[in-house]
């Protein structure tokens, strides 16, 4: 059942010196960084453009990450097995200089859901593969469907080519935009995607040539043994040990709470995690395996050493398991869009259980969720549009300072929609956006606050609002007590939702309330002039 | 005889240039900087450099200055006591921001303060819609109310922002009008007259950065203008912006948050003087100091103007020269993280304890050790003599790096040169090859104490084939403010498609920005021979977000100008993008209109060529490590002050001087150009 990611080749004979790969990783980071900032400026739809839900990356030829840029934690997810799926389906020999692969799916992809859609380009030098420049974005699209199994999700897409030799096939562009909803965002996004990843083609080869491919490359491995040297530094850091933690799971779509939990085991410098879950269910709350992995990364990557770099090296010392057909670790046919609020307690369940040992590197539960809210309607014109947002909420006390106020935690980092060009676009208008009194843990330490926007429909359209802790609450440490749960109401109706789906029509107004989060130590330990800031501004009742 | 001052005032030092009209003498004054109250210091370096001079007050026919006032109330917290009254069910925005975390990984990460607290926030009630309709009326009562409380709580400054205030102002102007009425003593920021572009979070931000520094720098503008006076200066001084013009103390104190950037946009004027100079008009700067280094690009002498940013964690709709900082310089440590790469910086030693070669304390290597272990550096001095440091020191700290890495000592040494260097080269990435330049086709202007000596490991690793080491290449900035033109900017957001565009209606609102820079133009006294006019519009293709800033050309608003636009924008975004979406409807969101009072300036006389032979300038020879030649190699010493216009040195040399040390490796040619300029060109 354990299952980890294929390892790069042997670190070839002679070593470079370690300034030279230095040099070479820092072009790395430079370049993926740049291909983000081309993603979200030629982009056009609000969820890119905005609200940067994209990420970009390099890979080497086997399909192993040399360097992710610093936006969604959860898109590594979508990375990690969608080179070794265009190989398996098409076969090294029989890729070229400009094809251009795109894909999607859960099972047949590498994707984690389907409005998640990859876009790669190989990276030829001297006459053969060397890489590759690969990046997501969310395209939000697939509105208003259901979520039985991935079949009712949106359009499944293995790997394609969406460019044959730099020949956009317009056949297999014509069926993708055909089944979206917005094809006229989609086209636009899809071209900055692709324009995107043309730059990254453009830089590598130039670093190639700069270099020599051999030294790049040479570099590129060493750079994935150095994650690896650190990561196994930080763990060999933490004392050798079991530890165990549980969580609940509660969401707008389950009847009752689901029990998650993990057993980690470090040894040495490796740790293993283990997670046991209740079958998977008839809802988009199930994860894929990639998806889990990727927030194992991140989890036990901010609690061992928040500083390595983010290669397919870090992995090595981390092994991951969870029985297949499990929420966690989910099997075709399951529904799998609204993964990342599981992913979110699968971080809650990590942090909980290293607060055992390494209560410092860690924080109370964050909000634990990700609000989402997702409208679509027919503009005046009969044109469908659709406008997707998620909402941050509370980040946990840390044992030596407040948590933040409404932020995006763990799995994502999205940016809010200005309300000027909200408004703007879409026949919403915002009517409150505020943090949310009392909603932080009380503590030492307080939880940050969750956050509250109430909209108002200007025009008949249809919502789906999701979240998790509606139910529960999330957790203090040390004695800190819980943060609020979120709620959301229909022109002040808990119950006017069905499976989290509602009409609205002119005039309605739809709250979402966010979860706060929890705090660390005990109240009375709180300094007193602290206490009394946070009674004169609002935040918590004395 | 008429003297011309240009004051920049650092950290540690202030750095007075005194220039004489008639002669074209430059003579350069330092003295040390008052942090508590920088105005002393630099009424003192005012009065000492005009007596080295011997001039009299009274013949000083311009005063120009940069200052760090804005930027250090910001990073130390030292603004005023501020509130915030802004559209009901708003008053967190300025908290929330975009909802982003601080960083991605590290769980104890913080956001910057929050400059007015939550008890001073207040919501009242008001709403414009999206298209510039009112919806609820601004309830006065409710905001004289809270005008009322905002005054018992003893603020000092009160921002006031509504949602699309850009559109429709009327709100904000009754507000401005209450808060005169109610609470003059107050110092007023209203969101439309400081940004009047869309984007809430960006306009309210700006908003109160602006109120919450305005009364600290009318304090520091008064007190300074009463010092300048009483010294017997007649003229009116004149203050940097972030946009590189300079500005009338009087504006610059109702608008602070456009001096944010005061300090290092000097720099880069100065280097776009030397362009003019020189006849060098594609440059990147490169300024490095001890603790960080700005780097900027120039492409036919003129910088990019960026619109907004984010300075010091809070993001500034304002208009700022396109400068990019990297934590990095002269004092940066060297050290070994855990997973045995070699790091450099972003800590710093700073001047005290300082390089570990100063022996104050300091045992960890810095850059500066690396230069004085190579040798790059003078191994025994440092500022022409008046420094005593010790070269064991620096051996010592390498070394304890070098067993970590296994590595050899020089090695080493020259491998936190080569990170510090890739470091720098990331940062000119940022600014040339993301934006669609390519550096190879730049001059690299190295200044600052630490610029000119890792100038030439640069320009390699960038390809780049000319480096330019003015004279006085750690006063530059001083020296910038004498070569600089008045210069602020108008802005109006209307989101308009290009083919609805009139030249009727963009002609409209030209006019209306026109009356305003005619209003200041008269209040900053420039005669109309003096007055020039530059005019952009941020342009998109309708459904993106980012814009692009496009020249409008010059004359009336005609059919043809507006096309010209488009043409212009789609070149643009070809060149950024790599690709243009043909038939796509392409929007204009912001015009824009700088308003340039031209003033004399600085000009420097050329100097009569004295040939090639630089051996009057020798001051003896030493061994020097450089990687071209992958180990020490002799290199001849020279005095920078003694040389002569058209001397030639070939590499490998170091030309010393007092505030900086030149690296000339083999293979390279310096010669001195007719204003005491070094040119550094393959041989």
């Amino acid at each position: 059942m354990q299952q980890s990611l294929p390892h790069a080749e042997a670190a070839p004979a002679s070593r470079l010196n370690p300034i030279t790969i230095e040099v070479i990783g820092s072009a790395f980071a430079s370049i993926v960084e740049e291909m983000g900032e081309a993603l979200v400026r030629a982009s056009y739809s609000t969820n890119i453009k905005e609200r940067r839900d994209c990420s970009t990356a390099l890979f080497d030829a086997h399909g192993l990450m040399l360097c992710q840029a610093e936006h969604i934690p959860m898109h590594l997810g979508s990375f990690i097995d969608f080179i070794p799926h265009v190989l398996k389906h098409y076969g090294l020999e029989n890729i070229a200089p400009g094809d251009i692969f795109m894909g999607n799916d859960a099972y047949e992809g590498g994707g984690t859901h389907l409005p998640d859609i990859v876009v790669a380009e190989p990276i030829f030098a001297e006459g053969r593969l060397v890489a590759w420049a690969i990046n997501t974005a969310h395209h939000s699209d697939f509105a208003d469907r259901g979520h039985a199994h991935i079949y009712q999700e949106g359009l499944r897409i293995p790997p394609v080519r969406l460019c044959n030799k730099g020949v956009l096939q317009e056949d297999v562009q014509r069926l993708f935009l055909l089944n979206c909803q917005v094809p006229a965002e989609r086209i636009s996004d899809l071209r900055a995607q692709t324009a995107a990843n043309r730059l990254g083609v453009t830089r590598m080869t130039e670093l190639c040539a700069k270099y020599g491919t051999d030294t790049v490359l040479a570099a590129g491995a060493e750079l994935m043994d150095y994650a690896e040297r650190k990561m196994r530094a930080g763990i060999s850091a933490i004392p050798d040990g079991t530890y165990r933690f549980s969580d609940t799971f509660d969401s707008e779509s389950l009847a009752t709470p689901l029990a998650f939990s993990v057993t980690i085991e470090v040894k040495g410098d490796e740790v293993h995690l283990d997670f046991v879950s209740p079958p998977q269910v008839r809802a988009g709350l199930n994860v894929v395996y990639t998806a889990l992995l990727a927030t194992v990364y991140y989890a036990v990557k901010t609690v061992v050493d928040p500083t390595v770099l983010p290669n397919a090296g870090l992995a090595r010392p981390i092994h991951v398991t969870a029985e297949e057909g499990t929420i966690l670790r989910c099997a075709h046919p399951a529904a799998v869009d609204g993964r990342i609020t599981a992913c979110q307690r699968v971080v809650d369940l990590i942090h909980g259980a290293f607060a055992q040992v390494v209560p410092n590197r860690v924080t109370a539960a964050a909000n634990g969720s990700v609000a989402v809210a997702s409208f679509d309607g027919r503009r005046p014109d009969k044109a469908l549009w659709v406008y997707l947002e998620t909402i941050g909420g509370g980040n946990g006390a840390r044992f030596n300072k407040d948590g933040l106020d409404g932020v995006h935690v763990h799995m994502t980092n999205t940016s809010n929609l200005p309300v000027e060009a909200m408004e703007t676009e879409y026949p919403i208008t915002l009517m409150r956006y505020e943090l949310v009194d009392g909603s932080g843990g009380e503590g030492t330490f307080v939880g940050g606050l969750g956050l509250r926007r109430v909209y108002r429909a200007e025009a008949e359209c249809r919502v789906q609002v999701m979240g998790s802790r509606l139910v529960s609450r999330p957790w203090g440490l040390d004695g800190g007590g819980a943060g609020a749960s979120g709620y959301f109401t229909l022109n002040g109706d808990r119950d006017a939702f069905e499976n989290g789906s509602a009409d609205l029509k002119p005039g309605d107004l739809l709250e979402i309330v966010t979860p706060g989060a929890g705090g660390y130590g005990p109240a009375s330990r709180r300094n007193p002039e602290a206490h009394q800031r946070d009674v004169r501004e609002g935040r918590f009742s004395a | 005889m008429a003297w011309r001052i240009g004051v920049d005032s650092g950290g540690t030092f202030t750095d007075v240039c005194v220039f004489n009209d008639a002669t074209g003498e430059v003579v350069i004054w330092k003295v040390s900087s008052t942090p508590d109250d920088p105005s002393r210091g630099i009424t003192q370096g005012v009065e000492e450099g005009l007596q080295r001079v011997e001039g009299a007050a009274a013949d000083v026919s311009f005063l120009g200055h940069g200052t760090t006032v804005a930027t250090n109330a910001l990073i130390q917290g030292r603004g005023v006591r501020t509130g915030l009254i802004t559209t009901e069910g708003f008053r967190d925005l300025l908290e929330i921001g975009r909802q982003k975390r601080p960083d991605l990984y590290d769980l104890q990460a913080d956001k910057p303060e929050t400059l007015v607290t939550r008890d001073l926030r207040i919501g009242v009630s008001e709403r414009v819609l999206a298209d510039g309709r009112v919806e609820t009326a601004l309830d006065e009562a409710a905001f004289r109310a809270a005008v009322a409380r905002l005054k018992d709580e003893g603020v000092r400054s009160v921002a006031v922002c509504f949602l699309y205030s850009f559109l429709n102002a009327a709100h904000e102007e009754a507000a401005a009008r209450i808060l005169a009425e109610e609470f003059p003593e107050a110092f007023a920021a209203v969101s439309h007259r400081i940004a009047p572009e869309f984007r809430e979070f960006e306009r309210l931000s700006t908003t109160v950065v602006n109120a919450y520094l305005g009364p600290v720098m009318h304090v520091y503008v008064q007190a300074l203008k009463r010092k300048i006076a009483g010294l017997g200066i007649a003229v009116a001084p004149q203050l940097t912006q972030s946009n590189g013009g300079v500005i009338g103390f009087d504006t610059a104190a109702e608008l602070p948050v456009r001096t944010v950037l005061s300090g290092p946009s000097t720099g880069v004027v100065a280097a776009q003087a030397l362009g003019r100079m020189t006849g060098i008009n594609n440059l990147i700067t490169f300024d490095m100091g001890g603790t960080s280094s700005d780097v900027a690009l120039l492409t036919d002498g003129r910088c990019r103007v960026v619109n907004e940013a984010v300075v010091h964690g809070y993001p500034l709709k304002t208009p700022m020269l396109d400068i990019h900082t990297v934590g990095a310089g002269g004092g940066s440590i060297a050290y070994v993280d855990s997973g045995g790469h070699l790091k450099v910086g972003p800590r710093s030693a700073g001047a005290n304890p300082g390089p570990a070669c100063y022996g104050l304390g300091n045992e960890e290597p810095t850059v500066t050790d690396a230069n004085v272990l190579l040798q790059t550096q003078n191994p025994e001095y440092l500022l022409n003599g008046r420094m005593k440091i010790d070269q064991s020191l620096s051996r010592a700290a390498v070394a304890r790096l070098a067993d970590k890495l296994g590595m050899g000592v020089l090695e080493t040494a020259s491998g936190i040169l080569d990170i510090v260097t890739a470091n720098m080269a990331k940062a000119i990435r940022v600014i040339s090859v993301q934006r669609g330049y390519d550096p190879r086709d730049y001059a690299l202007v190295a200044f600052g104490g630490a610029g000119p000596v890792h100038a030439a490991r640069l320009a390699r690793e960038l390809g780049m084939k000319r480096i330019l080491i003015p004279r006085t290449p750690g006063v530059l900035c001083a020296l910038g403010l004498l070569m600089t033109d008045l210069r602020t900017d108008f802005s109006a957001t209307q989101m308009i498609r290009h083919d609805d565009a009139t030249p009727a209606s963009v002609g409209e609102t030209y006019a209306a920005l026109a009356a305003q820079a005619d209003a200041w133009f008269a209040q900053e006294g420039i005669a109309p021979e003096a007055r020039r006019i530059e005019r952009s519009v941020d342009v998109r293709y309708a459904g993106q977000n980012y814009e692009i800033p496009v020249t409008l050309p010059e004359g009336p608003v005609a059919q043809a100008s507006l096309d010209a636009l488009h043409q212009g924008f789609l070149d643009a975004h070809r060149q950024l993008y790599g690709f243009i979406a043909e038939n796509e409807p392409v929007q204009f969101v912001t015009f824009r209109l700088s308003a340039i009072g031209l003033v004399d300036k600085a000009t420097f006389p050329p100097q009569e060529d004295a040939g090639p032979d630089a051996g009057a300038a020798v001051t003896g020879k030493r061994d020097v490590w450089m990687v071209e030649a992958g180990g020490f190699i002799p290199a001849t010493l020279y005095n920078r002050d003694l040389l002569r216009p058209g001397n030639r040195i070939e590499g490998p040399a170091i030309i010393d001087q007092m505030d900086t040390t030149t690296v000339l490796p083999p293979g390279l040619v310096a010669t001195v150009d007719p204003y005491l300029n070094l040119i550094l060109e393959s041989r």
